[in-house]
């Protein structure tokens, strides 16, 4: 206590008067002296308000995602583990351009459709593909382009997708990759690749160079051996062609006999309703339609132009695979129109059943969907494609030979008048055809005399050529003529077990200089990049079938520097005026898909191409000529 | 150490990140070649004008390490064998958890002021513990064989960042 704060005392007197009293007799009390007691009290200096607190925190709270668990996969069997010890070459200093240009990690971006912030955040935590696949974890026999590290990425992440790479970029490759990571991060246990059955080796052959691990089931064998296939519940991916498949689902989607009810497509939507239904069955008969169906994580569909077509019956029984995602895989996405595509977006289910998007749409929709990358964005280190036009004068025997015939195919055709269909024209077109190729009378042929002598100069020079024919009895006829060159034989008579030991011969032998091949069987599928020369020795219809057909060569790994491509053509013939409208129809495809300026006019020939391809002219009662034109049915088919 | 139990080591990455709303923090957990298997994050902590005050200096290391570090360690399902992290202020989290925790060194160089106890080297990277744990060097040594040789540790605290900034995306 301060000096300044002592206490003074002070008297203070209590004078008490005599009060007036009152009448009602208080007066003694009020007499008395009052009672006055001090007691000390303390002099506070605290200010009156003291503020707490307390280091309170409430915990914050979490948002949490969990991964599914994968499947593990035991390491493939080695059948020699005392493999030799081999001498590696040691590693080489990064140039400096290397050093200057370090690689952009590919990280694997959430889809535009995933909404959920688990969803996102699933993809957004997923390692970088580079680290994923260079890890101990999964072995790669290659190291992937980056442009195949962004379609790996790409796939891993969408529900639905088209990748539409150009021939030759590795979709195999990017999708088994993918199908590896999907099944590794627990996205997808059950997988159904489809595709034609000339592919089956080729895939089973891919599987096993870039994921040994991966256990693949073909479906084959006789029906009830299929079934069983079918049922398996621990098979993870079953490879099956699609002839097998409709057949094998169309006949399980009829045991099922659903009366009534919702009749759903293989992703659950509704694709038709019957009139008499009611409520209440739907749902159990999308029940009992889907539990006894085969039911798949991911569907995969090769060359899935196979399905362009809405109503065929392939496309319908594909679209009724019960299934979470959906992949279709093709160069070429549009063969003929871009409503082709709607056929495959529906597959996809990005569009809704028998919806009828317009060219505009498709435009969008593809942005989203399809992933395409061309050889000239992505592959530089491609060797270039030279095209060059073999343009052959025909043998004087054939040249009389051609003649006749077209003089006759175009009276005969004439006199039919309206009647003649498409397929009359077409019938002439391909008498003229294979004219061109061989005179059927004294079996000379100018294109074969060409073959022979370009055969002599890549043979001598160890090189490899793959010639593509539209008619087995040509290849036939020319594996006679080319036997000096150790020549092969790979068309739809060749029996599938034999097909692959061809292959094989073709790549390692030498002295096999010239792989014959149909359009039909050859022009899908197969990597033959250690060829450099292509010849096309009679033309497809379709420009993109062709460009399949040299791409076989011309692809990822091509070992030549360069790919000569030789498009054999008749002077003066029907090829040329084939080659015309086809190289129109090239144009046309590159501005569809690349530009996106979209036509609706068909890509291969149509009806009134190829009855243009003559002169036809019917006369009339009163003698004049009326040029002829194709029947309603013919231009609609 | 058997074959089983290397395979079986997790790995934390924790990192906390400043936004107008205040901290969040996220922790990824991978196994040893970083795939994912848990990710927890917070929602934003701020201060308050009279807590920034009160904790003074003591502030960021105190959400960083008791509030945020712990919260996400003791909701995390899959437990990590230990924890990486890239900033200095989450080390003290060591001293509120039995898990060995590593901070990644910018550079060698940094790693060289450092006394021999306090770092360790794991993949590709240099790491500080806890000066008052210098256990964990040791903790840590017995996963080297583990984690591949080059295996760039940092990569995935890009992931928390990046996944952290997406949840900060969707909640605006």
């Amino acid at each position: 206590m301060t000096p300044d704060d002592t206490l003074a005392l002070h008297n203070v007197s209590l004078g008490m008067g005599t009060p007036d009293v009152p009448v009602t007799g208080m007066n003694s009390a009020l007499r008395r002296l009052p009672k006055v007691e001090t007691s000390e009290t303390g002099v506070t200096l605290r200010p009156g308000f003291v503020p707490a607190w307390k280091p309170y925190w409430p915990k914050p709270k979490t948002v949490a995602l969990t991964f599914p668990e994968g499947i593990e996969f035991l390491p493939p069997k080695r059948e020699n583990d005392d493999r030799e010890l081999k001498s590696i070459a040691p590693p080489v200093a990064k140039s400096d351009k290397d050093r200057s240009k370090p690689k952009r990690p590919t990280r694997i971006k959430p889809p535009s459709d995933a909404l959920s912030l688990q969803d996102r955040l699933f993809y957004v935590l997923q390692p970088p593909l580079e680290s994923w696949l260079r890890g101990q974890e999964l072995i790669m026999p290659f190291e992937p382009f980056p442009y195949q590290y962004e379609g790996i990425a790409w796939l891993f992440s969408q529900k639905c997708a088209l990748l539409a790479d150009e021939m030759g970029l590795g979709k195999t490759m990017q999708t088994i990759t993918a199908l590896r990571l999907l099944l590794r991060a627990g996205q997808a246990r059950r997988i159904l690749l489809v595709c034609p059955k000339p592919l089956i080796p080729n895939w089973q052959r891919e599987f096993k160079l870039w994921a040994e691990e991966l256990p693949v089931t073909t479906i084959e064998g006789n029906g009830s051996r299929r079934r069983a296939i079918w049922q398996i519940p621990g098979s993870i991916i079953l490879l099956a062609n699609y002839e097998l498949v409709v057949r094998d689902f169309a006949e399980m989607q009829k045991e099922l006999s659903v009366e009534s009810g919702e009749l759903r497509d293989g992703l659950g939507r509704v694709r038709r309703r019957r009139n008499h239904e009611t409520a209440g069955e739907s749902h159990s008969t999308l029940d009992s339609q889907l539990s006894n169906l085969p039911q798949f994580d991911l569907v995969v569909l090769d060359e899935a132009q196979r399905i362009k077509n809405r109503e065929s019956t392939t496309a319908q029984v594909i679209r009724d695979i019960p299934r979470k995602r959906s992949l279709c895989l093709t160069g070429t996405p549009i063969e003929n129109r871009p409503e082709e595509l709607a056929s495959l977006f529906e597959f996809m289910g990005v569009i809704p059943p028998a919806g009828s998007p317009d060219i505009r749409q498709l435009s969008r929709l593809s942005e989203d969907y399809i992933l395409r990358r061309t050889k000239d964005l992505v592959a530089t280190d491609l060797p270039p494609r030279l095209d060059r036009d073999e343009i052959i004068e025909l043998t004087p025997a054939q040249r009389i030979a051609y003649e006749q015939a077209e003089k006759d195919g175009v009276m005969h055709l004439n006199e039919m008048g309206e009647e003649i269909s498409i397929q009359n024209v077409f019938e002439l077109v391909l008498r003229l055809k294979q004219i061109s190729n061989m005179d059927p009378l004294t079996g000379e042929s100018a294109k074969c005399d060409r073959l022979v002598a370009d055969m002599e100069e890549i043979a001598a020079s160890g090189g490899k050529a793959i010639l593509f024919s539209q008619w087995t009895k040509t290849i036939d006829w020319l594996a006679d003529k080319t036997k000096d060159y150790g020549r092969l034989v790979y068309h739809g008579g060749v029996p599938i077990s034999k097909r692959e030991p061809i292959l094989d011969q073709f790549k390692n032998d030498p002295d096999s200089h010239l792989l014959l091949m149909s359009y039909g069987t050859g022009a899908v599928g197969l990597n033959l990049q250690f060829a450099g020369y292509v010849f096309l020795y009679d033309r497809w219809w379709n420009p993109a079938v062709e460009d399949q057909a040299i791409n076989r060569a011309h692809r990822i790994g091509a070992t030549e520097s360069q790919i000569i491509v030789s498009k054999f053509i008749c002077k003066d013939t029907i090829e040329e005026r084939i080659d015309l409208v086809l190289r129109q129809k090239r144009e046309l495809f590159n501005r569809v898909l690349g530009e996106g300026d979209n036509d609706n006019a068909s890509l291969s020939l149509n009806a009134n191409e190829i009855f243009g391809l003559f002169d036809l002219k019917a006369r009339t009662k009163k003698g004049d000529a009326k040029p002829i034109g194709p029947k309603a049915a013919d231009v609609a088919a | 150490m058997p074959q089983a139990a290397r395979d079986k080591l997790h790995l934390g990455f924790l990192r906390i990140v400043a936004t107008e709303a205040g901290y969040v923090g996220g922790m990824l957990v991978t196994n040893r070649l970083g795939r994912p298997l848990e990710f927890q994050c917070t929602t934003p902590v701020k201060a308050n004008r009279t807590q920034e005050i009160l904790y003074g200096p003591t502030l960021k290391p105190f959400l960083f390490s008791e509030l945020i570090g712990v919260t996400l360690i003791d909701r995390l399902q899959v437990k990590p064998d230990i924890v990486l992290i890239d900033q200095q202020a989450l080390l003290d989290l060591r001293k509120h958890v039995s898990l060995p925790i590593a901070c990644l060194l910018e550079d060698a160089k940094d790693s060289h002021d450092l006394p021999d106890e306090s770092r360790v080297s794991l993949g590709a990277q240099s790491l500080q513990v806890h000066v008052e744990h210098t256990c964990d060097v040791e903790a840590i040594q017995q996963w080297t064989g583990t984690i591949p040789g080059d295996a760039d540790l940092r990569e995935p605290l890009d992931r928390v960042r990046e996944a952290l900034e997406e949840t900060l995306r969707s909640a605006a």
